[in-house]
């Protein structure tokens, strides 16, 4: 009770210091009078810094801000709706309303173009700005269960024995992807795939932490480069030890080492394996006990060492 | 306290599915948290102690899981916030740590931050990576490394026109591991010897933001730095023999002594600048960033042993440089001709050019064969542009199309040379890709989205036989969302087939097939259930040698591997009664392959296994401040394959009894 006392001195305080707001803008104040559930826990949100640097205009702080003007539905007691009442925008509203502060950020530039935007996924769909579940970024599930709400496909990925480390914790999505949209994937053919968030090189997000592969080295395995990481591993997880695509490492690597013409960066097909290699020898099937340094070497341009 | 209740049994009600049992995600403490001054706290810490049995291949147990015994901080939360967004030194603390004390995933964030002053952020995390040499996978190498990552972002001025980003980054490596080398002939034997890992990465970033006139522009220069130091030695190691000895090699090679050392020190500094508007009817924005990517590199390689029954010993000295300037540049323009329609269009350009020179200097029985230089230029340079149209032509109903291409042309140039110059060889290959996507969004009532989308996509000359070439996918999902139910069903496929020739039919075509439901019909109980079919066959075609007595070049054997997993998930989170909750889980993926014959050179090649783990936590509030938890998964993984090498089998009860506390 004195703590909402506290918060309700705190608000008349907060705006007897404002300019009067301007026709149609009450201040959040007003607001609080019939959404205290809202108010008193909202100088925790990181929208109250519109409001405690007090240097916003009506239009653009608190409440209202969002919400739109609320003289009319403060003044019928909340018997006119709200001008703008999030549960009843469609998602390009819902996108609008939110990019008219956030359109500047840079990590949103490209949300116009993602894939949540062409498939009606709305910044509320993701995001509750009173109701968060996460006090950081107000997503409305910890960052795991929010993604997965769609894509269960990669649920199941990550529930695999081989898969990074994300139900555990130590990664989150947002580590490669950008759910608010990217850039193209140049390091590939630049149509996919999508919404994955590039390092600040233009490279793969792999190498964030993946750093020994990263190079650059004298001799590299030109796929690596050229078509990325996922030509040989799934990113998210796999039943194949280290999230290979394939569980034998020799059929991974003599899909593309066949010979068959017009492949490779020598245009006459990708190098098949020499006389010596008995693939009835255990010992051959293990392709990179011998090229050991795979992903690229300074000594060997078999990347044997 | 009916409030308090009511509160916690909504945040208890939103908890759907929870993959690993702990930490223990029920709230503890007044959800408001406590006034302490100017500022306002929540906080919550859970320690407890974790217990593994288990039994069968716990090497592959770790590889996977990992999680051991022993007392831990399973988790911990602190925010503060200030009343009234003036705090003194600063307005709001958030503080979250994850598996402290022994776990072998580990993370501590935390941002501190003062209103139009500073924004400060950390994320720490460490990553106990344990892999055991998988026999299908892997073979010989081991590796038993710590990696610890950390980040820091300080931002000044965060809430003004002109704002400044300082940053540094950092990622070690470190650890015992088995490596494998080849020695002395080239019959493939592999012998493993000893590596100590040693890579440190670091990064430092000082950039600036502005905004002049409505554009709001970015400038950011990183410094990075990486060295790999790892050492290897081994001694007395004697031949590796496989599991079958090689019929050519009659006696395999021994090493006896080997040592090698390989320190590659390099740096990729860069610049990244970034522009953008944003207007009612139109929007730009742009970057390009430059790389110039360096690594020097030195190798130093003693070995000795046997060579076919007589001494050897081989001297091996290497060194260089590499470097890979990259240029890229995204420019982006947006029109919003109405508030119905967006077009988009999209311009990329990345420029990579590694270069480098290895000089190789090796010494057989005390006798030099020579120095050599080998150089290799690869340059990649992709042009492409994409143009998107998203149309919303009536409330439920919304259409986006989208047309792309891209350019890119490979150019490779290699050199080889005993003295004097290089005799340069160069290839270029030039690439198109043609795409074009389609999608329609449907709302025929507010809780129900339909949507579908598809994509095809053409290209001339791919790199390697597994690119996509003639691709086509498909993407549909039907959603219905109600304040207490989610249902959902997905359908998502993607067809590839790149054989231009008949040695090298390659298809790969995968379709998965989802369907999800939850239910929340009171606080009190919530239910989670997805079911999921992953389906991926690809043929392929595949050129080797092989042979018993007399080897036989083998050329378009087309292999068809399958992977059919069947995943489920299944959540129940209940409230019991005013103190008590229960949570119980269950997943499974199961690939349940495809034709039963198990041969590695099959015709059919496919390898099922199931693994499984369910788990059960109760949680008891003692008081409103302490919480008493006690939770078990297993984990069940079973190999049905088999082939050359033992099954990596195994059955781990895990579990943890715990405290959730508040002050």
């Amino acid at each position: 009770m004195d703590r909402a006392l506290l918060l309700s001195l705190l608000g008349c305080v907060l705006a007897a210091a404002q300019p009067p707001p301007p026709a149609g803008f009450v201040g959040s104040n007003v607001c609080r009078a019939c959404h205290p559930d809202v108010y008193l826990n909202f100088y925790k949100n990181p929208h109250f810094i519109s409001i405690a640097t007090g240097k916003q205009p009506a239009g653009r702080a608190g409440c209202e801000a969002c919400h739109g003007p609320g003289a009319a539905h403060a003044g019928s007691q909340g018997k006119t709706r709200i001008p703008v009442a999030f549960s009843q925008l469609t998602p390009a509203q819902t996108l609008n309303a939110c990019l008219t502060c956030h359109a500047h950020d840079l990590g949103k530039v490209n949300i116009r173009r993602s894939e949540h935007t062409l498939n009606d996924v709305a910044c509320t769909s993701c995001h509750s700005i009173h109701h968060a579940a996460t006090p950081r970024r107000l997503l409305a599930q910890p960052q795991a269960e929010l993604c997965y709400s769609c894509h269960s496909s990669v649920r199941a990925q990550f529930d695999m024995p081989s898969k990074h480390r994300v139900n555990e914790g130590f990664m989150q999505c947002s580590d490669c992807h950008n759910p608010h949209g990217t850039f193209s994937p140049t390091w590939a053919m630049s149509q996919r795939p999508p919404m994955v968030e590039q390092s600040l090189g233009n490279e793969e997000p792999c190498i964030r932490c993946h750093v020994d592969k990263r190079g650059p080295f004298a001799f590299e395995h030109p796929p690596v480069r050229v078509e990325g990481c996922e030509v040989c591993h799934y990113p998210h997880g796999s039943t194949n030890t280290r999230l290979l695509r394939r569980p034998v490492v020799f059929t991974l690597c003599l899909q593309c080492h066949n010979g068959a013409a017009n492949f490779g960066t020598r245009n006459n097909g990708v190098t098949p394996l020499s006389t010596i290699h008995n693939l009835l020898d255990p010992r051959f099937q293990f392709c990179t006990n011998c090229h050991v340094r795979i992903h690229g070497s300074n000594s060997d341009m078999f990347f044997l060492r | 306290m009916p409030k308090l209740l009511l509160i916690s049994l909504l945040a208890s009600a939103s908890i759907y599915s929870q993959e690993v049992i702990a930490p223990t995600p029920e709230p503890v403490g007044p959800p408001r948290g406590e006034t302490i001054g100017d500022y306002n706290i929540t906080n919550s810490f859970e320690t407890g102690y974790r217990f593994l049995l288990g039994s069968g291949d716990l090497d592959k147990y770790r590889a996977d899981v990992n999680y051991g015994s022993g007392i831990r901080l399973l988790s911990s939360s602190l925010t503060v916030d200030s009343l009234d967004g003036h705090g003194h030194y600063f307005d709001k603390i958030l503080l979250n740590t994850l598996g402290l004390g022994n776990d072998p995933y580990q993370s501590a964030s935390l941002q501190v931050e003062k209103n139009g002053l500073y924004r400060y952020n950390l994320l720490w995390r460490l990553n106990d990576y344990f892999n055991p040499g998988l026999a299908i996978s892997a073979g010989l190498h081991f590796m038993n490394t710590t990696r610890t990552l950390q980040d820091h972002d300080l931002t000044l001025l965060p809430q003004s026109k002109v704002r400044v980003h300082l940053g540094f980054s950092s990622d070690t490596q470190s650890g015992p591991a088995l490596s494998s080398v080849q020695q002395f002939d080239a019959t493939g034997s592999a012998f493993p010897v000893f590596m100590n890992v040693r890579r440190h990465w670091n990064e430092y970033r000082l950039g600036a933001e502005g905004e002049w006139h409505g554009f709001r522009f970015n400038v950011l220069h990183r410094w990075d730095y990486f060295k790999d130091d790892s050492g290897y030695n081994g001694v007395a190691s004697t031949a590796f023999t496989g599991f079958q000895p090689n019929p050519f090699v009659p006696t395999p090679p021994g090493l006896n002594q080997f040592s090698r050392s390989e320190p590659i020190h390099g740096s990729n500094p860069g610049w990244f600048g970034n522009l953008f508007t944003n207007h009612k009817y139109w929007g730009i924005d742009a970057r390009i960033t430059y790389d110039s990517g360096r690594n020097d590199f030195a190798l130093n390689e003693a070995a000795a042993g046997l060579n076919f029954g007589a001494a050897a010993n081989r001297q091996i000295m290497v060194s260089g440089d590499a470097r890979r300037p990259v240029t890229a540049g995204d420019f982006n323009f947006n029109l919003y001709p109405t508030s119905n329609l967006t077009i988009a269009n999209s311009t990329s350009v990345h420029s990579s050019r590694i270069q480098g020179d290895s000089a190789y200097t090796e010494f057989d029985n005390g006798f030099g064969s020579g120095a050599t230089m080998d150089f290799r230029y690869l340059g990649v340079r992709t042009v492409a542009n994409t143009t998107d149209i998203n149309y919303r032509v009536t409330p439920w109903l919304g259409l986006f199309v989208s047309y792309g291409y891209s350019d890119r042309l490979i150019r490779t140039i290699e050199g080889f040379t005993l003295s004097g110059p290089f005799a340069n060889t160069v290839y270029q290959r030039d690439n198109h890709l043609n795409s074009a996507r389609a999608g329609v969004q449907v709302r025929p009532v507010k809780p129900l989205a339909i949507r579908l989308s598809g994509e095809i996509g053409r290209d001339n000359l791919p790199l390697t036989p597994i690119s996509n070439r003639n691709y086509q996918t498909l993407d549909g999902r039907a959603d219905y969302r109600t304040r207490r139910w989610h249902l959902s069903a997905a359908y998502s496929e993607i067809y590839n087939v790149n054989s231009p020739l008949s040695i090298s039919a390659y298809s790969s075509h995968s379709r998965n097939y989802t369907a999800d439901a939850s239910w929340s019909p009171a606080g009190r109980f919530s239910f989670d259930a997805s079911y999921m079919k992953l389906h991926l066959d690809t043929v392929s075609s595949l050129a080797f040698f092989a042979g018993e007595t007399s080897l036989q070049f083998f050329q378009g054997f087309s292999q068809l591997y399958i992977s059919n997993i069947h995943a489920a998930n299944l959540a129940v989170h209940v409230t019991l009664s005013r103190r008590a909750s229960l949570y119980a889980g269950y997943a499974i993926a199961k690939d349940v392959g495809g034709d039963p014959v198990q041969s590695l050179f099959s015709s059919v090649a496919s390898f099922p296994l199931t693994y499984q783990s369910p788990l059960a936590r109760l949680s008891i509030r003692i008081t409103p401040k302490i919480r008493w938890n006690a939770g078990w998964q297993f984990y069940n993984y079973h190999e049905q394959f088999g082939l050359t090498v033992p099954l990596q089998n195994y059955r781990a009860h895990t579990g943890y009894s715990s405290v959730l506390w508040s002050f």
